[in-house]
């Protein structure tokens, strides 16, 4: 196997997925769709964690975020579509 | 047409409801509540107490959820009894509902600490969000704080207080912060995460008890040494009472809590329990256990409604639970059982980042992860996985962990 090219290609993969960031939020409007940490499945608390120690996009489609959704976290962060 | 009567509308008894409608769309579904409001999000009214989130959000259902779903609500409603042969629930003031299959996912209600004044005024417990609501108004005019409880619930009023700007102290029996998962190491961080928000902690405290004013208010707290702490705002969360009271005599086995097996069902016929009650067989530790964790009593209640839609043991429940703490500025994140286990394994990496293993026949039972949560979801594919993995702890307290730097799995 071309090793170069597979990680080319995973590489491609991931930053075609990557549609949103995490953006802290100072507050939350009482229309807001709020979540905990806790309320979010293994990968995707592993992504969120990955977003926010590292500064990384997310995908939306490989997790089970929502768009306009806010996150509350170590801060509230709010998913949104870059 | 079966009948289903779910007394609790907690994340496991609605998630149950909503199992039970999907698998048996001609049930007839009810569910109980003595609150007074549906289903909300229990882990979201600590940020509510907090004073940083409106009440608007932390409301999972409203009313027209269930009459969409063609359930049954009944709100403010006691159940004083059940009984298990004429397969009968007894309430306060809505008579006898009569069952086919009845889930119990009635939760706890906060102890309250056994000593003098435990009751006065501005002495709080938190469970509820009607409990919260009051918090909240009361910390936005309170200045001093005590808090006592050193576990994952007392931690919360340290939040509050910290975010409502309340000078706290917290009155700790032992030396340290959670002292069943956390060593001194561990501990530390996070007695330095509450001294960064302005809550002390102080250990080998406790207290004996509370004085008051004339008005029945709390004014100080003191402790078995005799010190002494002027406050006017106390939060005390040390532990829980499981709801079962209105089982006595129903035959239902409990044990501190329902004994339930993988399957959710107790030793009752057509009986079945679900959430932060349970002491339910782990299929993952190989022993009875109990879990208070969301996503726990979620899977718990679709599991236990997958099973009495069936009428057989058609799924077990299987799970990794997780608890975050996410007051402070390093994320916090337990799994699995970690204060059991008969083996350990722990590292510290800086002044805010710790970890700690626990095993129990060289298998990961579970853990607590500080200020580094990245290898979460590979301990918690190795406690799926069931794997011996103790015998290599030094790969596992790496900083970055790498399941490939693992002993290839011995046929067990």
């Amino acid at each position: 196997m071309n090793m170069a090219a597979s990680e080319r290609r995973r590489r491609s993969v991931r930053i075609e997925h990557a549609d949103a960031r995490l953006e802290q939020v100072e507050s939350v409007a009482a229309s807001a769709t709020v979540r905990h940490v806790d309320q979010l499945d293994t990968e995707t608390l592993a992504a969120v964690y990955r977003a926010v120690s590292e500064d990384r996009p997310v995908s939306t489609a490989a997790t089970d975020l929502e768009p306009g959704e806010i996150l509350v976290f170590t801060d509230y962060y709010r998913v949104a579509r870059v | 047409m079966t009948q289903y009567v779910i007394i609790g509308d907690g994340i496991s008894g609605s998630s149950a409801a909503e199992t039970l409608r999907e698998e048996d769309p001609d049930a007839k579904i009810t569910v109980i509540t003595d609150e007074g409001e549906p289903l909300y999000n229990r882990i979201l009214i600590k940020e509510h107490a907090k004073g940083k989130l409106p009440e608007a959000p932390i409301s999972i259902h409203d009313e027209d959820w269930y009459q969409e779903r063609e359930i049954d609500l009944s709100l403010n409603t006691h159940v004083t009894s059940v009984d298990t042969d004429a397969k009968v629930v007894n309430t306060h003031d809505s008579g006898e509902i009569p069952y086919d299959k009845l889930l119990v996912a009635t939760g706890g209600t906060p102890t309250q600490l056994p000593v003098e004044n435990s009751d006065a005024d501005g002495i709080h417990h938190f469970w509820t969000f009607e409990d919260a609501r009051g918090i909240r108004e009361h910390a936005e005019n309170a200045d001093k704080g005590v808090i006592v409880g050193a576990g994952l619930l007392g931690i919360d009023f340290a939040a509050v207080c910290g975010a409502q700007g309340i000078e706290a102290e917290y009155l700790m029996r032992g030396d340290r912060w959670w002292r069943y998962a956390l060593s001194g190491d561990g501990a530390e961080i996070m007695h330095e995460g509450m001294r960064e928000v302005g809550v002390e902690p102080v250990f080998d405290s406790g207290v004996d008890h509370f004085e008051t004013d004339d008005d029945g208010h709390v004014t100080a707290a003191v402790d078995p040494n005799g010190d002494r702490y002027e406050c006017d705002f106390v939060g005390a969360a040390i532990g829980l009472n499981f709801n079962t009271e209105f089982l006595r005599g129903s035959g239902i086995e409990r044990d501190n809590g329902i004994v339930v097996d993988e399957h959710m069902q107790t030793n009752v016929d057509d009986v079945y329990a679900a959430g932060d009650l349970t002491r339910f067989y782990d299929v993952l530790l190989g022993e009875q256990a109990q879990n208070g964790s969301w996503g726990s009593a979620k899977e718990q209640g679709r599991v236990a409604a997958v099973n009495m839609a069936a009428d057989e043991e058609a799924e077990g429940f299987q799970w990794v639970s997780s608890y975050s703490i996410t007051h402070f500025d390093f994320p916090f994140l337990s799994f699995g059982h970690p204060t059991l286990g008969d083996e350990h394994a722990e590292r510290r990496y800086s002044d805010t980042e710790w970890r700690r293993i626990a095993f129990k026949d060289g298998r990961i039972v579970g853990g607590v992860l500080i200020g580094d949560l990245s290898p979460q979801s590979k301990f918690k594919q190795l406690m799926r996985e069931q794997r011996v993995v103790a015998d290599q702890a030094d790969v596992l307290l790496e900083q970055s962990v790498d399941l490939d730097d693992l002993a290839a799995p011995q046929e067990q």
